[in-house]
């Protein structure tokens, strides 16, 4: 009997993939019996195209099913099938066969009962020379893997012909073996549909076959198998499904017995699976690959369903499809392909930067060497102190801690979120885990080349001139905010300044590799933990760069990511305070300075210090060094000025507009003043802000001087002259340690309390230091004293004062009173031990002298004190009933409760899942985005210019290249050779064309 | 045409370059004059504190004892011994407030069990505010080596005092009192300066002052010879009252005894009010030869490092004009400075200088003279020696105690530019007298009576007594700043 074939076409809408395909169907040389179409919420085009067609049924369908459960809807109204010739041919909307196509399959049927399905190749809609796909099996472990995926049809694979399972466009079906096996698994809608159909056909002890002489065009539009192409929500939805399909089959296929295992797998798998993705840049298919897990686990009946079809159908064991699966060394040899692939990729985007090239090698080495100038006094020394400097604490535990949330320890301790700067310094503490205070010695020491570099690498972004770059590298290692704070012992400033070019560097690369995002985003946090007053320019900065950054923002978004994990808990705390500003203060030990005027906040000092100018001319009659030192300034502010000429406008107008942001930072930090020691209020330092502002400078002179055809070096020297004039009273009053910081022992307090110390870690001191007005500013120290990553913002700017604050200062009022009060009361509060007395300074009014004198003599009189003796840092008592490990002394156990765990677990998944992303393993993984291979391949030679070809290459890894090339990325590295006023002899491959006039 | 064009192009292109360098340097321009001449808002942070009331404690103070004579016990030449006892009165606000006699202990004197000992005045923490206790002595004396009339108050023991006072040239005696009343034992530095400047003696530093007991050092051991000693008593520990014993013989003849107490602490300027001057004479302030102690001086001392330029105003209480004595302070060298011819009277010193100076006055009742010398009118004269010391102003409220004497008054001076009202309650009746600025004023009193002051605030109090061969005064002192409220910043 001749076997009756039934068509069924599922549309869901019209154009040119269906008419193409009702086309095909026409001209078939052995047409179908007949046409089922199932619409599927089709619309008005599609309905005029399948009526033209005129096929035997039509089913509307209202909502858009898979393609399985369309054909199953097509099913439903067909009769019993007659023969077990008859077949189905299962199309979708954008597959149209070649005339022959059918012929070929029903011709398989035919020839071999034992073949139950037959599927054509597929090949790429309008590129019939690509195969989309031709046949599909199974790893061992049952991941899905396309047997030949986008590859070129020169009948290398025409030899195929039994294989594990097939993709679902347009294979042919016998009708009582789609019955018997019940379809498509529902629980399977969009991937491995026709895989898990052929594995349970091979189960039933049917065969599956490929055709290569059936031919069709696939669209991969989505309506049959998944949607093919790159846009990254695409990618995202395909692998999400991929996995999804995969957990499913797993849990079909597995014995019973081993179900609850792989059950309780699925959620740790999906933890290390995302590690993975991070490291291999892909965080876009996290979210899929976790909720892909979440579904398969609670799918409900599914699960049980599929198990019973299966069963029900199965005839053979399973290892009768065992030498289908794709065998391990296959396996191996593809992975290797792949890797090979993406070495290919990456090979030429390494040596763009040319570090040694242009003379970074020399500006490194000079850098070094002005830091062991200045700082040749800290060479040798254990520990850095003075300023806003103390010790860090002694074990790398303590200094997580106090990164943490949970117990403040400071003055009488409180519950707290801690400050992000807490972390960096946690950091810095553990790298030299031995001795954590030295960590500060080694920032001193290694300030200045770190900050030349940073600035060194994002010149690099901009010029390709190893003059230009060497000149931003000095100008930013010797700017006087820099320098100033360095002698001033601010450990946030400093970071923040030899970080900000580091975050320039990599915020240049964010918008194309994950990795520069991540690092980006890891150091936007550090600068702003180091300098919270830089954040609302940074946010500003951010935002214009969203603004301007067209596709790319989906990186750039994530920048402020780590920055919002560590200081949401510190934002909640002090909005909850209702002191949204306090949020500003500078972390660390506060430090007053003297604020500066507009002038000199406009040459870049932070401080009234003219830059220890007016100490150098003190005395000398008729010189307004101001003067000269604004012109020694002016030369770099004239070059950034005149980058509005250059070329390239833009970039110009956002290095000048990050200038404006960094100098309005300064000014709004010199009018603001939100934490308080003693009675003194501190006001903001404004360094971090002129930080900023220099670095626009830096970077607008740096595009400046790249247009510049003739002597850029010339011009940029002069500059850093000036800039180096200007800070010489500076760097040789650091130089010869006339600064605040020098080198220190690891002690705050005397020693006969750092005896006590190795003893009981938390004896208490009570300091008191006669303050300004004849008042007393109580504190207390626990163990060796106060630590500067115990230091707490969220204490420095409370505007009233805990119930514990005020005891103790009650408590230190009377002991610095004849008082009646039972002095014991320190003990019994707060577990002190020694009562510490601050010599006033030389220069303390009468006030703070007769205070002193006052408290003096009270602790003198009081019977419960003895006197331990005169000390370099005061006067010392001890309590006679001081108890060892004096419960009031002890940190509260549990202090935080389970927020504290709840916000590091959060803290510590963002900041570990930042860090795996922005470990640069994803070389090559990454599609590149342009610019700076083709920069490179020019620069070099065309040897390279062959490279990109290994893109074409198969990759059966899980890959995600979420976006195509980047065609409006306002990227300075974007290349598309661009008209230039210069002779072309300039490496000057910008794309901004339309800026240029 | 071609050239034409190209030039064309050329200067939009140049003009355009101009247009954007301006609009920077404009920017540039515009950012910085805005930070400079826009008035931004500041917000400056307040820094949290409390104002601490020391709880209170009960109020002390010490007694000096009775005077103390040196070799009155030939056996013991060199120890000092009391002759006689005192007489104390003390009282306090409110006047049912329980006051405790407590004896310090008095190695040092061999008569203590007989003649009685210094006495520590307390009342119970809370009973009194502070200042609100108030005590003092007074004897008369008249032995073969000492005579005169001596009164003083009992003081707050603290750790830092200055007594202006003594000289141990020939015939003169000075005792050095440290009385402890504290529960801790005082180390004290007794350091003496005098015209020649400090003098060593290092047997008088780190002397131990056991707790509630007192000592004595005799001034010529420490400092033998000099003029015009200045006494300067610090100590740590324990808290200590210091008191000076000045006697003077002429002679063979006593001629005058008398306790000085601390005098206020060093400060550019000071007041020493009710400076009674029994009989009209003097030496003129320029006379460098002055000698004896028969005429009205000043001793000053500068405690800066650098000279002081004083000047003394000398105004009579009773109104009318008064005469300025200008004098240079070499610093830590002790100056006495005679006042000049000045009528029998009383009289306020004002002392003006451009560093930090302490000063006493002294004056006597008469010549010794008269009496020792052979043609001597009068053997019976009136001869006795007293110190006016400087006073702190006072707070607003105080109480002094009157002990027995001749004919005390309570002398007031108001350096202050405003008018003040004073209401004291004398014989349980208040009556007030109103003091304008740049004034004086006394009331007499009672002796043997507790007077209590109120509206005092910024005035200056001196207690006097003169008569037959009496002459004394002591200071009203104000609570010491120990007990006052402090201001606490507890971060």
């Amino acid at each position: 009997m001749f076997p009756r074939v039934t068509a069924i076409l599922v549309v869901h809408r019209g154009g040119d993939h269906l008419r193409r395909t009702l086309a095909a169907l026409d001209s078939q040389t052995r047409r179908a019996d007949a046409l089922v179409v199932v619409l599927t919420e089709a619309d008005a085009d599609a309905r005029e195209l399948v009526s033209a067609a005129s096929p035997t049924h039509v089913v509307e369908l209202s909502q858009r099913l898979s393609f399985g459960e369309a054909i199953r809807a097509a099913d439903r109204i067909l009769d019993e099938p007659a023969s077990d010739a008859d077949a189905l041919w299962l199309l979708a909307e954008d597959s149209a066969p070649t005339p022959d196509a059918l012929a070929a399959l029903v011709a398989t049927l035919e020839t071999a009962k034992s073949v139950a399905i037959a599927g054509p190749k597929l090949r790429a809609w309008n590129e019939p020379d690509r195969i989309a796909g031709f046949g599909r099996t199974m790893t061992r472990l049952g991941r899905s893997v396309a047997l030949v995926d986008d590859e070129l049809d020169q009948g290398q694979h025409d030899g195929l012909s039994d294989v594990l399972g097939l993709d679902p466009a347009a294979i042919l079906v016998r009708h009582t073996v789609w019955r018997a096996l019940g379809g498509f698994d529902p629980a399977l809608p969009v991937v491995d549909d026709a895989l898990d159909l052929s594995v349970r056909a091979r189960l039933a002890g049917h065969r599956v076959a490929l055709v290569p002489e059936a031919r069709v065009e696939f669209g991969g539009s989505g309506v049959a198998g998944p949607e093919t192409g790159s846009r990254a929500r695409t990618v995202r939805r395909r692998e999400r499904a991929t996995r999804a399909a995969q957990l499913h089959r797993r849990l079909v296929y597995a014995p019973v017995a081993t179900l609850p295992l792989h059950w309780l797998t699925f959620l740790p798998l999906a933890l290390l699976r995302s590690l993975r993705l991070l490291l291999v840049k892909a965080p876009g298919s996290i979210p899929g690959e976790w909720a892909a897990a979440f579904t398969t686990m609670f799918s409900g009946a599914r699960v049980p369903r599929a198990r019973r079809t299966l069963k029900h159908a199965r005839t053979a064991g399973w290892s009768a499809v065992a030498p289908l699966r794709m065998q391990p060394d296959e396996l191996r040899r593809r992975r290797q392909h792949a890797a090979e692939a993406r070495r290919a990729r990456a090979r030429g985007r390494e040596q763009e930067l040319q570090f040694l090239g242009t003379g970074g090698g020399w500006v490194l080495l000079v850098s070094v060497a002005a830091s062991v100038a200045l700082f040749a006094w800290l060479v040798g020394a254990s520990g850095v102190g003075g300023g806003g400097l103390l010790p860090l604490s002694d074990g790398v535990a303590a200094l997580w801690r106090n990164a943490a949330y949970g117990w403040r320890d400071i003055g009488t301790g409180f519950v707290g979120a801690a400050d992000p700067f807490a972390g960096a310094l946690a950091v810095l503490g553990s790298i030299t885990f031995w001795a954590p205070s030295f960590a500060l010695v080694l920032v001193w020491l290694l300030a200045l080349p770190a900050a030349a570099m940073g600035a060194w690498f994002a010149a690099s972004r901009l010029t390709e001139r190893g003059s230009v770059r060497a000149v931003a590298a000095l100008v930013w290692a010797f700017a006087p905010p820099f320098l100033i704070a360095l002698g001033d012992g601010r450990p946030g400033a400093v970071l923040a300044h030899a970080l900000l070019g580091w975050l320039a560097f990599a915020a240049f690369g964010a918008a194309t590799s994950w990795a520069a995002a991540a690092t980006a985003s890891l150091l936007f946090a550090a600068v702003i933990a180091a300098a919270p007053s830089l954040a609302p320019a940074l946010i500003v900065a951010w935002v214009v760069a969203l603004a301007v950054s067209g596709r790319a923002w989906g990186r750039l978004a994530m920048l402020p990511i780590p920055v919002v994990a560590l200081a949401l808990p510190l934002i909640i705390d002090q909005v909850v305070r209702g002191n949204p500003i306090a949020l500003l203060a500078d972390p660390g030990l506060p430090v007053a300075s003297a604020v500066p005027s507009t002038w000199q906040l406009a040459l870049g000092f932070p401080d009234d210090s003219w830059g220890g100018w007016d100490a150098f001319f003190d005395g000398v009659p008729n010189v307004d060094f101001r003067l000269a030192l604004t012109a020694l300034i002016l030369p770099l502010v004239l070059l950034a000025i005149a980058a509005v000429i250059a070329p390239r406008i833009r970039r110009a107008v956002l290095a000048l507009g990050v200038a404006l942001l960094g100098f309005a930072t300064g000014v709004g930090a010199s009018h603001l003043a939100v934490a308080t020691v003693g009675a003194a209020e501190i006001a903001l330092w404004t360094g971090a802000g002129l930080s900023l502002a220099w670095l626009g400078l830096v970077l607008a002179a740096v595009v400046a001087l790249d247009a510049v055809r003739r002597g850029p070096a010339l011009l940029g020297f002069v500059a850093f002259a000036g800039v180096l004039a200007a800070v010489l009273p500076t760097a040789i009053g650091i130089a010869a340690d006339r600064v605040a910081i020098a080198p220190a022992a690891e002690r705050t307090l005397p020693a006969f309390v750092g005896a006590e110390a190795d003893n009981d870690s938390r004896v208490t001191t009570m300091r008191l230091t006669p303050d300004a007005d004849g008042s007393l500013r109580a504190t207390l120290e626990r163990g060796r004293g106060s630590t500067l990553d115990e230091q707490s913002t969220l204490a420095d700017t409370a505007e009233t004062l805990s119930a514990a604050d005020e005891q103790l200062a009650e408590i230190a009022g009377n002991l610095a009173s004849r008082s009646g009060f039972d002095p014991d009361a320190a003990i019994r509060e707060f577990g002190v031990s020694f009562v510490l007395l601050d010599a006033p300074s030389d220069d303390a009014d009468r006030a703070a002298v007769a205070t002193a004198e006052r408290a003096r003599t009270a602790l003198d009189g009081n019977a419960a004190l003895i006197v331990v003796g005169e000390t370099d840092f005061g006067a010392l008592w001890r309590f006679v009933d001081a108890q060892a490990d004096a419960p009031a002394a002890q940190i509260p156990a549990n202090a935080g409760g389970w927020q504290a765990v709840l916000i590091t677990v959060i803290q510590l998944v963002v900041l570990g899942a930042t860090l795996l992303l922005s470990i640069p393993t994803g070389a090559g993984r990454e599609r590149d985005r342009g610019s700076s291979v083709r920069r490179a391949t020019l620069a070099a030679g065309s040897d390279l210019e062959t490279e990109p070809v290994a893109e074409t290459e198969t990759e059966p890894v899980a890959e995600t290249e979420p976006e195509p090339v980047a065609g409006t990325v306002p990227e300075p590295e974007i290349a598309e050779p661009t008209e230039s006023d210069a002779d072309g002899a300039s490496a000057d491959l910008g794309k901004e064309g339309d800026d240029d006039r | 045409m071609t050239d034409r064009f190209t030039l064309a192009r050329t200067a939009v292109r140049v003009g355009a370059r101009g247009l954007a360098v301006l609009a920077a340097a404009g920017i540039a321009a515009a950012a910085v004059a805005a930070a400079a001449l826009v008035p931004w808002p500041d917000h400056r942070a307040e820094a949290p504190s409390i104002v601490v009331q020391p709880a209170e404690t009960g109020q002390v103070r010490v007694c000096p004892g009775p005077l103390l004579s040196i070799g009155e016990d030939p056996a013991a030449a060199t120890t000092a011994t009391s002759v006689g006892a005192t007489s104390v009165i003390s009282g306090a606000l409110p006047a049912d407030a329980t006051i405790t006699e407590t004896p310090l202990a008095a190695p040092d004197n061999a008569r203590a069990d007989a003649d009685g000992a210094p006495l520590a005045l307390t009342t119970e923490p809370g009973a009194v505010d502070a200042g609100m206790l108030a005590g003092a002595q007074s004897q008369t004396v008249t032995r073969e080596s000492l005579s005169g009339f001596a009164a003083a108050s009992c003081t707050e023991a603290v750790a830092e005092s200055w007594l202006v006072g003594g000289a141990t040239d020939v015939g003169r005696t000075g005792i050095v009192m440290l009385a402890n009343p504290t529960a801790v034992a005082a180390t004290v530095d007794v350091r003496v300066i005098g015209e020649t400047g400090p003098i060593d003696a290092p047997s008088a530093l780190g002397i131990i002052v056991p707790p509630a007991s007192q000592r004595v050092l005799s001034l010529a051991g420490l400092a033998p010879n000099v003029v015009s000693p200045v006494v300067h008593v610090t100590s740590t520990g324990g808290a200590i009252a210091a008191s000076l014993e000045h006697s003077v013989i002429e002679g063979l003849t006593p001629a005058g005894v008398e306790l000085v107490g601390p005098t206020a602490m060093p400060a550019p300027m000071q007041v020493i009010p009710g400076f009674v001057v029994p009989t009209a004479g003097g030496i003129a302030p320029a006379d460098d030869h002055a000698e004896g102690d028969d005429f009205p001086a000043v001793r000053l001392l500068a405690t800066g490092e650098e000279p002081a330029q004083v000047s003394i105003g000398i105004v009579a209480e009773a109104g009318g004009g008064g005469s300025t004595v200008d004098v240079t302070l070499e610093p830590g060298l002790v100056t006495d400075v005679p006042l000049g011819e000045l009528d029998a009277g009383t009289y306020t010193l004002s002392l003006e200088g451009d560093g930090p100076f302490i000063a006493a006055a002294r004056a006597t009742t008469g010549a010794p003279e008269q009496q020792t010398d052979p043609d001597g009118a009068d053997p019976e004269a009136s001869v006795d020696l007293a110190w006016t010391t400087a006073t702190m102003p006072l707070v607003d409220t105080a109480i002094v105690a009157v002990p027995r004497g001749p004919s005390p008054v309570l002398h007031l001076a108001n350096p202050g530019g405003d008018q003040v009202e004073v209401r004291y309650t004398l014989d349980g009746e208040e009556r007030s007298l109103t003091i304008a600025g740049g004034d004086a004023a006394s009331a007499d009193l009672d002796d043997q009576s507790v007077v209590e002051l109120a509206g005092v605030a910024g005035v200056h109090a001196t207690v006097t007594f003169s008569g037959d061969q009496a002459l004394a005064s002591f200071a009203v002192h104000p609570p010491g700043p120990l007990d006052s409220p402090i201001r606490v910043y507890p971060r």
